[in-house]
């Protein structure tokens, strides 16, 4: 009895644990609040949050100048720096979106 | 009216040979694919008229014998046996007419209505090779029709030989007689044996009236295990019969010391010897052609490894890299239709989902999920269609052999281990996919069932975050550990299996000639890929559709108890009163009073939703006049401008917004916990504490993969967030005191060999046509995980290892496991 509780425990756990993450492809998309702050929200394409995912904003040397993480909103919010920016999600090698200032917009 | 009786045509003939061309020019348009009855190998139907009369043509898999070593070859056996086709074309290659008459012998033993169709023959004609067409049949004993299909020549002679041919045979039952008769190979000192075993069967009048007994012989003294099938499926005594060929196939060994089945192939090879004697001359003085001078090259000792290489780096960047970044331009596609979805369901109040809408949508979710990898498997199928095409593929599994031999699998297991990631980042479904081109059955299970345990590029973001939390000062050693570690654990797993589980799985001797090159047309690698991209669709749809539904049902029930409903809709309450009391003040507070509440918040995540998809200034203008339109009052407070009460009640509404969102997580993630998922996830925890994995990490473990959120989110969850805006780092460090560096190595490591995702595991049942297989392609993973996870870290806490040490500890354990099982030969322990 206590073996076939097993059995199926693991039978179960195993189908559950298959719909893992499957390829998806990594999405962010910021616009203009309109009051001096940009908000980005990222996710990925089959549903999943990205909350706890490194974000960055870099200037035209590409010098990292805010760096944090996305809420658990799966949201970022941060002051509009002056100058041209670009937006980079990083969720690793493979993992990576840029949005570029120039189409960050209210 | 008389009934014409329906013609049906088998195309046979071995890989290369230009039998796809002349089963495309026979058929034109009025082409179907469907799948053999029990497994996946394509079946190609189609047909043509021909003096009235409709033909129809089926396309057999390109086989280079018909022993059942393989699917292809037992799935072409079986049609031949079974289907009372009228003729068969047996489509060779003439500029390679040696090796292909192999396949017609046997085709000729089978004794049915046979047509010898000697293709490309601009191609031998080019070599400066001369073949008789009319010694050519009168050896064989069936009509020979030269033609050069790509061209059109000698189509029509073709269609009139097998409406000439369809006439007779012994499946028609007319019996009439032929005006060719079928000379066979005759096996020398083997006839006697034959003969002997021929007359014992001929007693059996089932297996008479079904099949040519002479070749059920052969079959036999071969050792053919679907020939003993048949033999145990027709005949009352079966046990006796085989007894007896037994007895014969000992006695020839003894006698002539050779083992049957190779006598068999000798006498077939040195048949095909003489005939190409008597009818083929080359008048070349050079007898390298360009084949074999680019073989020379490209099988090179040295220089073939390299450009084996730089073809497969090129694959796996072609189709997974670039793929990948399509899908950036084809996901919105996709986005779109679940916005659709979602605009035709019934809304969601404040914290309640109507079951229809949570249902429809995490159906579109699942199904979308895996429609995002059709820019990969197009480009996919299409390089593998031109290496097939191009006649590399057998090249690239003779150089990979040997070394993979050791390991129980094939040389072409490696296009399908590149492809699910030997080192970061692949796909495992496509690998999978690909497995199909292994021609040996032991060699392609082994195959399929390690390539979940490589890096697929979905687990790269755990990596990333489990890394930067408890490795960062070893950031690049930790990655390079993840990287190579899975390869390390699934070669051993790949060899272990072969001597378990998959012992007595058939395998194929590795024999195989190398095709001359081709190069492929445009037509036929698009239409092949398009061709396979509809059939992945079609299949995986109405599997997704079940499992998808049984998921939800185990996540969402038995759903919350009154008493935590209430304290839910006390704090709806509550956050709904906040905001009221915020904007008290303000011009906006009676009009959002009652129902318009919840339909600003509607109005509201529409607007978000739309204007995220708005990629520039033009549509988001279009954007904003459509909204506006629709609902000025609530736009004003989407977009408050100059208005202070609107921008007093755009802030407030923010607030609320978020707090909607907090509300929402909270109670789903209650609901997880409390539904059957999570019971389960408890239930584990006496199993999975020896791996570090407390109830808490079972269960999100299980939601996160069962609920798609993203294995990044699920680690956030569990720990609970204590201040605003503390970070995930700071939260995980705090949240779980114990939480150390060898925690996170042995959770990482289960990653690494964690179940294969949903779709994988749907592609498993494709390609292994059964059910058994993909459960165990589920469990064993998991089995390996908790056992390697578990070595960590009770290993590690018992030595006194902290993450780094244990991780290089383990590290030399899976080289060595590597290095030692790659050196015990298949067949000793067999």
């Amino acid at each position: 009895m206590q073996k076939k509780n097993l059995a199926i425990c693991l039978l179960l756990f195993s189908f559950l644990l298959t719909t893992a993450a499957i390829a998806h492809t990594t999405l962010c998309s910021c616009y203009d609040n309109g009051d001096g702050t940009i908000t980005c929200e990222g996710g990925f394409s089959d549903g999943s949050s990205a909350a706890g995912v490194e974000i960055r904003v870099v200037n035209k040397n590409k010098k990292v100048i805010i760096k944090g993480k996305m809420s658990e909103d799966s949201e970022f919010t941060f002051d509009k720096p002056k100058g041209s920016y670009q937006v980079e999600l990083d969720a690793g090698p493979g993992h990576l979106v840029e949005v570029d200032g120039k189409n960050i917009f209210e | 009216m008389i009934k014409k009786k329906k013609i049906l045509v088998a195309l046979a003939g071995q890989p290369n040979c230009g039998k796809s061309t002349v089963f495309n020019a026979l058929t034109g348009a009025s082409q179907h694919v469907a799948n053999y009855p029990g497994v996946t190998v394509e079946k190609m139907t189609g047909s043509y008229r021909d003096h009235g009369r409709k033909i129809e043509v089926v396309d057999l898999p390109g086989t280079y014998s018909l022993t059942s070593y393989s699917l292809e070859e037992r799935v072409s056996r079986d049609f031949l046996i079974q289907e009372n086709s009228s003729v068969v074309i047996n489509v060779v290659d003439a500029s390679n007419l040696k090796r292909n008459l192999y396949l017609t012998f046997q085709l000729l033993e089978m004794e049915m209505p046979l047509v010898l169709d000697l293709n490309m023959m601009d191609v031998a004609e080019r070599r400066n090779i001369h073949i008789d067409v009319k010694e050519l049949s009168k050896q064989l004993g069936i009509p020979v029709i030269p033609t050069a299909i790509k061209t059109g020549r000698g189509k029509k002679k073709l269609i009139k030989a097998v409406t000439a041919a369809s006439g007779f045979g012994l499946h028609s039952g007319l019996h009439l007689e032929q005006p060719f008769k079928l000379i066979l190979v005759d096996y020398g000192p083997m006839e006697p044996f034959l003969e002997r075993i021929q007359v014992k069967l001929s007693k059996e009048i089932e297996l008479d009236k079904n099949y040519p007994l002479r070749w059920l012989s052969v079959k036999l003294m071969e050792g053919d295990s679907e020939a003993q099938n048949l033999i145990s499926k027709n005949c009352p005594e079966p046990d006796e019969i085989l007894k007896f060929v037994e007895k014969q196939r000992d006695t020839f060994e003894a006698k002539y010391d050779e083992a049957p089945d190779r006598y068999v192939a000798f006498r077939r090879y040195q048949r095909a010897e003489t005939i190409i004697k008597s009818c083929v001359r080359t008048t070349t003085a050079s007898s390298t052609t360009l084949s074999d001078k680019a073989d020379k090259l490209i099988c090179n000792r040295y220089l073939g490894p390299l450009i084996l290489i730089g073809i497969i780096y090129l694959l796996y960047y072609l189709s997974i890299v670039q793929g990948y970044n399509i899908t950036n331009y084809t996901w919105p596609i996709l986005a779109k239709i679940r916005s659709l979805t979602e605009s035709i369901l019934p809304n969601p109040g404040f914290i309640e989902e109507p079951l229809i809408r949570s249902l429809s949508l995490w159906f579109v979710d699942s199904i979308n999920a895996l429609l995002n990898y059709i820019p990969i498997f197009f480009i996919l199928f299409a390089l593998i269609a031109i290496l097939e095409d191009s006649g590399y593929m057998p090249r690239m599994a003779f150089i990979l052999d040997r070394l993979f031999q050791r390991f129980g699998l094939h040389g072409q297991s490696t296009l399908a281990m590149v492809l699910g990631g030997i080192y970061l980042g692949g796909c495992a479904v496509p690998g999978v996919m690909a497995t199909k081109a292994i021609p040996d059955e032991r060699s392609r299970l082994a195959t399929i069932l390690i390539i979940p345990l490589l890096n697929c590029l979905a687990k790269v973001p755990l990596y990333v975050l489990l890394i930067n939390i408890y490795f960062s000062e070893h950031k690049g050693v930790a990655m390079f550990f993840i990287a190579t570690i899975s390869l390390l654990i699934a070669l051993p797993a790949a060899k272990i299996l072969t001597l378990t589980l998959l012992r007595n799985k058939e395998t194929a001797p590795f024999i195989m000639e190398l095709p001359p090159y081709h190069i492929p047309t445009i037509q036929g690698v698009l239409g092949r890929a398009v061709e396979r991209v509809w059939l992945f669709i079609k299949k995986i749809i109405t599997i997704v559709a079940v499992i998808a539904v049984l998921i939800f049902v185990l996540l969402q029930f038995p759903g919350l108890n009154l008493e935590r409903q209430a304290h839910y809709t006390k704090e709806k309450e509550q956050e709904i009163s906040k905001f009221y009391n915020r904007i008290t003040e303000t011009q906006y507070a009676e009009q959002l009073r009652g129902e318009n509440l919840m339909a600003l918040i509607l109005y509201w995540d529409k607007y978000k939703n739309a204007r995220m998809m708005a990629t520039n200034q033009k549509l988001v203008k279009k954007l904003k006049e459509k909204f506006e339109k629709e609902n000025p009052l609530f736009f004003k407070i989407v977009q408050p401008k100059k208005d202070k009460d609107a921008k007093k009640t755009n802030k407030a509404f923010r607030k609320l917004f978020k707090a909607r969102k907090k509300i929402l997580r909270e109670l789903r993630k209650e609901k997880i916990d409390n539904s059957f998922l999570g019971r389960l996830g408890r239930d584990m925890e006496p199993f999975t504490k020896w791996a570090g994995f407390n109830w808490r990490i079972n269960v999100s473990l299980l939601s996160a993969f069962a609920a798609k959120e993203s294995s990044v989110a699920t680690l956030g969850v569990l720990y609970q967030q204590e201040e605003e805006g503390e970070n995930l780092e700071k939260r995980m460090k705090k949240g779980e005191a114990d939480f150390t560096s060898l925690h996170a190595l042995a959770l990482m490591l289960f990653m690494v060999l964690y179940p294969p995702c949903i779709a994988t595991t749907i592609m498993v049942k494709l390609q292994t046509g059964s059910f058994k297989w993909m459960f165990f392609s589920m469990i064993y993973p998991i089995t390996l995980g908790l056992i390697a996870a578990s070595l960590i870290f009770t290993g590690g806490k018992a030595l006194g290892l902290n993450g780094l040490q244990a991780m290089a500890a383990f590290y030399a354990l899976a080289l060595l496991t590597t290095i030692a099982t790659g050196f015990i030969n298949n067949k000793e322990i067999i």
